[in-house]
């Protein structure tokens, strides 16, 4: 049966390092990794804030996301969240993906396999219901870029 | 007018004057579990709907003799009063006071408006992870009458009574699922349960700061759509967690003396082979 991904491909390698680092940590020190990058996740930029308001309201039940994506000077793609305090476990898997993919061809983020996190081996410290927050953000980044490379952004 | 049963509902205040009463025990219970190790209510302790209160293996709760387990290791005598807030309007505050319900836990109480109010009042958090003298807690055969399982809701929706869909309006309808994005927490099929009437769990709370309506409006709210005291009635949502809100308003706020919370709800019945539907 062909895989849609296979693990062999690599990871961009910030996101590669942040991985490997979570995979030996324990249970306690995944949790303050964890609330180490929520507090980390930068505010929305003030230019950035016109575009929030456009933002579709989200369905209740999730956490809002609001992502924006645009090419750094670089090349690169760099993204920008909006996440609510009262959700540190979606803004720390955020900042995670935004650290990992800042910089990132929209190719490389668009090629990041659905299950990249396996090895981090997260479920022990925050369970699998709130890792599938991973899917949901990495879904809207690949969004993101996508326009990107259709040049629609 | 007054909530029926107000013993089962605390405010911030009330907590704040008994942080230190070895009668009182407060359990922090939340849909995102970085919140109480990032701060929370001196003396509180952390129960995880997932990781604490679902059995490691099978669909469902903890046995009798795990939940015995977690209430000692918690410090909980029978005696104790328990005390139950958490963030996203006590949801899962509400799911955990259910589970402990139960199994028979008699003294358990909501702290109305929950996390949010505690912080908008500026009351302090803590980090520090408390810990009490184990005791020897003794939980009571499931209390069955509380929670409906799927054959049951069945006989319900044939019978034509009272069931509660407490989902936003699109998961009623069936345009959404689930969540966009989150189709591992999904099902199959979208819609509600034959016969099951809309009433959005949010419509019982203030949005400003999470604490239930006052009487009144909450008993105009569900009798105007049909949900009348003497019926037996069965709430639902998508994991149980937000029906068991709803389940607290009826059941102890409004005083409903047959009112079960579905937990299976539509990640099983959206799931269930012959299961009817209607959208």
């Amino acid at each position: 049966m062909p895989r849609p991904y296979t693990i062999n491909m690599p990871l961009p390698p910030k996101l590669q390092e942040i991985v490997d680092d979570f995979t030996s940590l324990t249970r306690a020190e995944k949790i303050e990794t964890l609330i180490a990058y929520s507090e980390s996740l930068p505010s929305l930029p003030e230019r950035l804030k016109a575009e929030r308001a456009k933002m579709d309201p989200v369905p209740e039940c999730m956490t809002p996301v609001f992502l924006y994506a645009e090419k750094g000077p670089a090349g690169g793609l760099l993204f920008y969240f909006d996440i609510s305090p009262e959700s540190p476990t979606v803004r720390g898997l955020a900042a995670i993906l935004a650290s990992g993919l800042n910089g990132s061809q929209p190719e490389e983020v668009l090629s990041v396999p659905a299950d990249f996190f396996m090895p981090m081996n997260l479920q022990e410290a925050i369970s699998q219901q709130r890792i599938n927050g991973f899917t949901g953000v990495l879904a809207h980044m690949k969004q993101a870029a996508l326009k990107h490379l259709h040049g629609e952004s | 007018m007054s909530y029926v049963y107000p013993e089962y509902l605390v405010e911030t205040e009330w907590v704040a004057a008994h942080l230190s009463d070895p009668n009182v025990r407060i359990i922090e219970s939340d849909e995102d579990p970085l919140l109480y190790p990032m701060g929370h209510i001196p003396g509180a302790v952390q129960v995880d709907w997932f990781t604490t209160l679902q059995h490691p293996l099978r669909r469902d709760f903890l046995t009798k003799e795990q939940f015995e387990e977690v209430a000692s290791n918690l410090g909980i005598t029978n005696e104790t009063a328990v005390v139950f807030y958490g963030d996203k309007s006590n949801w899962f505050a509400c799911y955990a006071l259910w589970l402990f319900q139960y199994y028979g836990h008699k003294k358990v109480k909501i702290m109305n408006g929950g996390r949010l109010k505690w912080e908008k009042e500026s009351r302090p958090l803590v980090k520090d992870v408390p810990s009490y003298q184990k005791t020897t807690y003794r939980a009571k055969t499931p209390d069955k009458s509380i929670r409906a399982f799927r054959d049951e809701v069945l006989n319900q929706s044939k019978a034509k009574k009272p069931l509660v869909d407490v989902r936003s309006p699109k998961e009623y309808s069936g345009e959404l699922i689930s969540m966009p994005n989150y189709p591992q927490e999904g099902a199959t099929r979208g819609g509600h349960i034959p016969g099951a009437v809309s009433i959005p769990w949010a419509q019982a709370v203030n949005e400003t700061d999470s604490t239930f309506k006052p009487p009144e409006e909450l008993r105009a709210l569900y009798e105007g759509k049909g949900i009348k005291p003497d019926e037996e009635v069965i709430a639902y949502c998508r994991i149980g967690e937000r029906s068991s809100l709803t389940w607290f308003v009826l059941k102890y706020l409004l005083g409903y003396p047959k009112v079960r919370n579905y937990d299976g709800s539509w990640t099983e019945w959206g799931n269930l082979v012959d299961a009817p539907i209607e959208k």
